[in-house]
């Protein structure tokens, strides 16, 4: 449990420090505010819209499939570890679950989700 | 020995976390230090190589001095320092702007997540197994008292680092978001996408030295892989390393996975509405976390803090000089400089290879490295059965 405590105390002078930076620069640095500086940039051009609009549905994409993916990368860690001891059985078992990982890896490959156009 | 009180290793464990903040802040600004020079002398860039402040005062004095007596002046190495002081004043005293438009609580959030999760890494990666050092008996309360290499040496060292590293991507997706600004959005989700795809395969190459240590420990895994293996074994582990290394560069967006900077594109990515600090603290994170990612690479595949592996450092021991003995030890140094040397090859990596295209990144990403990466696995996982 120690160690977890260290961890809190790690956390706590972490999050301090940005805190501390900042108003350290507030202090120092200059403020002079015009409706200028304050515009959304748009390489010099008046801003038309919002920017919260539509975009590309791939990236949706792309965090599915990372969820899938890292929650296999954290179903093997244990299998990892315990490897040895699990022996023929945690091959089998691995094994079914990576082939069934596989066989969606590959789907999804032939669908052309992987190919950013 | 004497076991510390509750308040002992309170104060011990302020003291660490102090040592940590203080090895990134002198860490970061050297790494940007070199990172002008080498990338000055690799594309001949003359400025940052030469600009200098060796003509005027005192240090102009002893240069001009040095000359005369045909020596080169140990400042000439140091040439370039002007930019760095230049780089960090300004991002000191640069203005704070911040869009009308932009959400202001998550504008101040998002660079603030970045870095906290930069640093909070740090908790589980020890510089030495072990005792790091111990406080001479004069020392007021904490007199006696031994200083271990790491902040905390958890069960689950590795996976505690792995899951704080990726909170990092918050980081930048909030940034995007909230400066409600289209480069910034698109430079967000783009390297988000970027992140996320590239954090799969970085955890599988990772996976094979656990499979070989067989423990998630840091100082364990680092140890076992430097003194408990025998030779061949780390054979596949090159492919690991070398997967690794690749994917440490697109997970910290450096060149020539640089989508955040494609500048021609993107104007600068998720930053582009951020100045003065607020920038400053992204820049700060970005060089902790390639700190990091070498931290990891230096120990899983390198040897950590040890100098030589198989346990060949052991045989120096009878030939060393009393003053050299922590030479046959393993030694925080030899951690430091393995990721020093890890870092040189970052920024030998952006002078010499030119960005990929963004469809590029993401195919290697996906239809590459997570073959290769489960292959390593599999080799690791076939020496482990039968060798190890």
């Amino acid at each position: 449990m120690r160690g977890y405590a260290s961890i809190l105390l790690l956390i706590l002078v972490a999050v301090a420090l940005p805190i501390i930076i900042l108003n350290l620069s507030r202090l120092l640095r200059p403020s002079w505010p015009s409706a200028a500086k304050y515009a959304t940039y748009e390489c010099g051009i008046v801003t038309t819209n919002e920017a919260r609009e539509k975009f590309s549905v791939r990236y949706y994409l792309v965090a599915v499939m990372f969820l899938v993916f890292d929650v296999e990368t954290v179903f093997l860690m244990p299998w990892a570890i315990q490897m040895k001891e699990l022996a023929v059985f945690g091959f089998i078992e691995l094994g079914l679950f990576l082939f069934l990982l596989l066989f969606g890896y590959g789907y999804i490959w032939s669908k052309g989700a992987l190919t950013w156009e | 020995m004497p076991t510390p009180t509750l308040t002992q290793s309170i104060v011990i464990t302020l003291i660490q976390c102090l040592l940590v903040v203080i090895f990134v802040f002198v860490v970061v600004p050297l790494t940007v230090f070199a990172e002008r020079k080498v990338l000055g002398h690799l594309q001949q860039r003359l400025g940052s190589t030469r600009v200098a402040s060796g003509h005027v005062g005192f240090s102009g004095w002893m240069n001009r001095t040095m000359w005369k007596m045909g020596r080169v002046p140990v400042l000439s190495y140091w040439r370039g320092i002007p930019g760095l002081v230049g780089d960090v004043l300004k991002l000191i005293l640069k203005e704070d702007i911040m869009p009308a438009k932009a959400d202001k609580f998550v504008f101040f959030l998002a660079p603030s997540i970045s870095m906290v999760a930069a640093i909070v890494v740090f908790a589980a990666i020890s510089f030495v197994p072990g005792t790091f050092f111990t406080f001479p008996a004069w020392f007021p309360y904490l007199g006696g008292l031994p200083v271990s290499g790491g902040i905390a040496d958890i069960n689950v060292g590795l996976l505690w680092i792995l899951g704080v590293a990726t909170v990092g991507v918050y980081g930048i997706v909030l940034a995007g978001w909230s400066s409600n600004s289209k480069y910034p959005l698109l430079g967000g989700l783009r390297s988000a996408a970027q992140m996320v795809s590239y954090e799969v395969p970085l955890t599988l190459s990772l996976l094979a030295p656990v499979v070989l240590a067989a423990s998630l420990n840091f100082s364990e895994m680092s140890s076992r892989m430097a003194t408990g293996m025998p030779a061949w074994a780390l054979v596949p582990q090159v492919i690991g390393f070398l997967l690794y290394l690749t994917c440490g560069f697109a997970e910290t967006n450096r060149l020539p996975f640089d989508m955040p900077e494609a500048e021609n594109e993107l104007v600068a990515g998720f930053h582009t509405e951020y100045s003065g600090m607020k920038f400053g603290l992204f820049y700060l994170a970005e060089y902790i976390n390639m700190t990091v990612v070498s931290a990891l690479a230096s120990a899983f595949f390198l040897g950590g803090p040890w100098l030589l592996p198989f346990g060949l450092q052991g045989l120096l021991n009878p030939y060393l000089p009393g003053f050299l003995s922590w030479f046959g030890q393993p030694h925080a140094i030899f951690f430091v400089a393995k990721i020093v040397f890890l870092l040189f090859t970052y920024i030998w990596v952006r002078g010499t290879i030119p960005r990929y295209r963004y469809d590029q990144i993401m195919a290697v990403g996906w239809k590459y490295l997570i073959p290769l990466a489960l292959v390593n696995l599999l080799l690791a996982a076939v020496i482990r059965c039968f060798a190890v």
